[in-house]
């Protein structure tokens, strides 16, 4: 049964990783839905997030599970600066898609260096929620921080629907997303709204960055090397649909890993921009991207 | 979703623009370097005062940590040097251009240094990949340019300002595949390697002098920098039945990772690989995982009286221990300096006195260098106990 074995072992671990590019492709989603850009700086909040962890955790002796929620919080009000920097004094211009997204181009690869200057080259090490590196079921061996991703995901994920489906706040953001002149007529307080949604959307990031943390090591790439996977889960998912993001995220991640077992390891990172390549010919747009079209 | 697409086209025009344009300044630079350059000597001898070496090191980007330790090895070197007197009189000058662990990166601090034509010599990289990248510019710039790379083929490429102020990897392949086979009985070996240009030869010349010790390579897989999840891979490794893991892992990021995982999934092998499994950083993140794991090294902190001498003044005057990041541009710097001594900047008689340098007692070992511009060669077998390096037995080959 060691074939089983094996398939089981890549099943948890592409389905964990694929949770993290799900979570940061959520992100992209959302600031692409609700005010029609592509932020590039996404993955850095889930670099930043990782090192806020560092310092709360392994400096400040900070409990996990609180360091969580105060990490959170905070690349929650980092998210909000950014915005004010990369985004707020463009947003008004014709044509703003282009500048605001180099502009949160050039925000990435200054944050990426400026966390170099502040924590140095060392990779960091941030120590899980569980004691246990490995948990042996059945032959197999979980990381239990893998099924804390797995859980934290949907849970999230739920809430999420929940929040813009059934909150007052939530639907006034979609109403903004999808005509925010005809938003601010009814009384909805635009700009109070386009900026909740880069926080939000910073948190996402920042989880996946947290979560994935302890099992990879903080280092200021970290962050890029998921969004560029992240990137093309949402473009898979149709780079508007809460949906196809958690899906795209989710099959990247799992054919990736099993491409790389089965297929060439060498090849691993080709997987993802072959899918993406092949979706943008075939299917651009994505798996459940009917509501942009509708939208454009 | 028209729009979102024309969008996305702009953005990729946009990026071509500007890969083009850093291009083109590439392409520009050499011509300054060399022009400069002929009249380079003469004006650094009349100039007095210092003499000028160039440093590429990665300061920032994904090898960042190596970068520093290369600097601090240079720097020592130059200070040490200048205490003594300097060169005939003239002070030593680092100049360091950051190469961001990247190829295109390397390209433009090599003719970032050189550009300026009183810099009459040039520390290159450790990492394969570049030297081969900035080889170009190498030759048309003509000034000896010491690398520690350890690809075989960069020394013969027909490029005679190239020296190796380490061993290359002909010789610590053979010295991992007679250990594998002759010291841990490996039958079945299992190879994971990087696929960059060092990983990729490395990885071959393991599976052909292991095939040849009479050993079956039984999984050979690579990998691309910086990966993360090496479960596929490890699984693969489980299930290929190897007695013995060899590998050729670029970056020791990626090696303690890969470590870490390997023991998390509870895979129970022998794992013997090349420099970067044994060296500090990977020891500094993953100590405990490491325990038991064999590597070659071509600089080992207590492996002679040469490599104690710097390993006692590194650790004074920076705090930890020296590895080979920067043993060798110090050995290097001493090499050059000692040449220099001989027969002033000429880059032509810098470049034959170089190749004179024989029983050079360096950090790394014993200098000879050949005809081809490899200074060292010889690899120590190491364990790593009790989070220390233990050297075992030193192989030497001739040739």
């Amino acid at each position: 049964m060691s074939n089983f074995d094996m398939i089981a072992q890549l099943f948890v671990s592409g389905l964990a990783v694929g949770s993290i590019y799900a979570l940061v492709a959520l992100g992209y989603v959302l600031v692409y839905v609700s005010v029609n850009v592509v932020n590039f700086a996404q993955g850095d909040f889930a670099m930043i997030a990782a090192y806020f962890m560092v310092t709360l955790v392994v400096g400040l002796h900070v409990p996990w599970l609180i360091a969580l929620i105060i990490g959170i919080l905070l690349i929650g009000i980092f998210g909000f600066v950014f915005q004010l920097g990369t985004f707020q004094p463009l947003k008004n211009r014709k044509r703003a898609f282009l500048p605001i997204m180099i502009s949160t181009v050039g925000g990435s690869i200054f944050l990426e260096h400026l966390f170099l200057l502040v924590y140095g080259p060392y990779p960091q090490k941030l120590p899980g929620l569980f004691a246990v590196d490995t948990i042996n079921i059945a032959g197999v061996h979980v990381y239990p921080q893998y099924i804390l991703i797995l859980v934290v995901t949907i849970i999230m994920v739920a809430l999420l629907m929940w929040f813009f489906e059934k909150t007052m706040i939530g639907r006034q953001m979609q109403a903004t997303a999808q005509d925010p002149s005809t938003a601010r007529l009814m009384g909805i307080r635009v700009t109070l709204m386009t900026t909740l949604t880069w926080m939000i959307s910073a948190s996402l990031g920042g989880l996946a960055g947290i979560l994935i943390a302890p099992v990879f090591m903080v280092t200021t790439t970290m962050g890029s090397l998921i969004a560029l996977k992240a990137f093309a889960a949402s473009i898979v998912g149709g780079f508007s649909s809460v949906k196809g993001a958690i899906i795209g995220g989710i099959s990247i991640g799992l054919i990736e890993t099993f491409g790389a077992a089965y297929i060439s390891g060498a090849y691993r990172d080709a997987f993802a921009f072959v899918i993406l390549v092949l979706f943008l010919i075939f299917k651009p747009y994505g798996l459940f991207g009917e509501k942009v079209s509708q939208k454009v | 979703m028209k729009k979102f697409i024309k969008q996305a086209g702009a953005v990729l025009t946009i990026g071509a623009l500007l890969a083009g344009v850093t291009g083109c300044g590439s392409q520009a630079a050499p011509a300054n370097g060399s022009t400069a350059k002929s009249s380079g000597s003469g004006s650094s001898a009349s100039s007095g005062g210092e003499i000028k070496i160039g440093l590429m090191a990665d300061m920032t980007g994904p090898a960042a940590l190596s970068g520093k330790e290369k600097l601090n090895g240079a720097q020592l070197a130059v200070d040490e040097i200048n205490a003594a007197g300097g060169i005939n009189g003239k002070k030593l000058k680092l100049v360091t251009e950051d190469d961001q662990g990247t190829n295109q990166g390397g390209v433009a601090s090599f003719q970032k240094l050189v550009s300026d034509p009183s810099i009459v010599a040039v520390v290159g990289s450790i990492r394969s990949t570049i030297v081969q990248a900035t080889d170009t510019y190498v030759k048309k710039t003509q000034i000896p340019v010491m690398i520690g790379g350890t690809n075989p083929g960069l020394t013969h490429a027909g490029d005679k300002w190239v020296f190796r102020a380490r061993p290359n990897d002909n010789y610590s392949s053979k010295a991992l595949a007679s250990y594998i086979t002759q010291d841990l009985k490996g039958k079945k070996v299992a190879i994971l390697h990087d696929t960059d240009a060092f990983g990729s030869a490395g990885g071959k010349l393991l599976d052909q002098d292991l095939k040849q010790m009479g050993a079956t390579v039984v999984s050979d897989q690579g990998y691309t920098t910086a990966t993360k999840d090496y479960t596929a891979y490890l699984e693969n490794i489980k299930k290929s039945g190897a007695d013995v893991l060899g590998t050729y892992m670029t970056n020791s990021e990626d090696a303690a990772q890969m470590i870490r995982q390997l023991r998390q999934l509870g895979l129970n092998i022998k794992v013997a690989g090349s420099p970067s499994i044994i060296d500090q950083v990977t020891i500094k993140l993953a100590k405990q995982q490491l325990e038991g794991v064999y590597g070659v090294a071509d600089f080992v902190t207590n492996g002679n009286d040469a490599a104690k001498k710097f390993t006692a003044a590194y650790k004074a005057k920076y705090g930890n221990n020296p590895d080979n990041y920067s043993s060798y541009p110090y050995d290097a710097i001493n090499i050059l300096a000692n040449a220099m001594k001989k027969v002033g900047t000429d880059p032509n008689k810098l470049r034959q006195a170089i190749l004179d340098t024989q029983h050079y007692q360096g950090a790394e070992g014993e200098y000879n260098f050949d005809k081809n511009g490899d200074g060292l060669h010889s690899y120590t077998v190491v364990e790593i106990k009790g989070g220390k390096v233990v050297p075992i037995k030193t192989v030497s080959f001739t040739n």
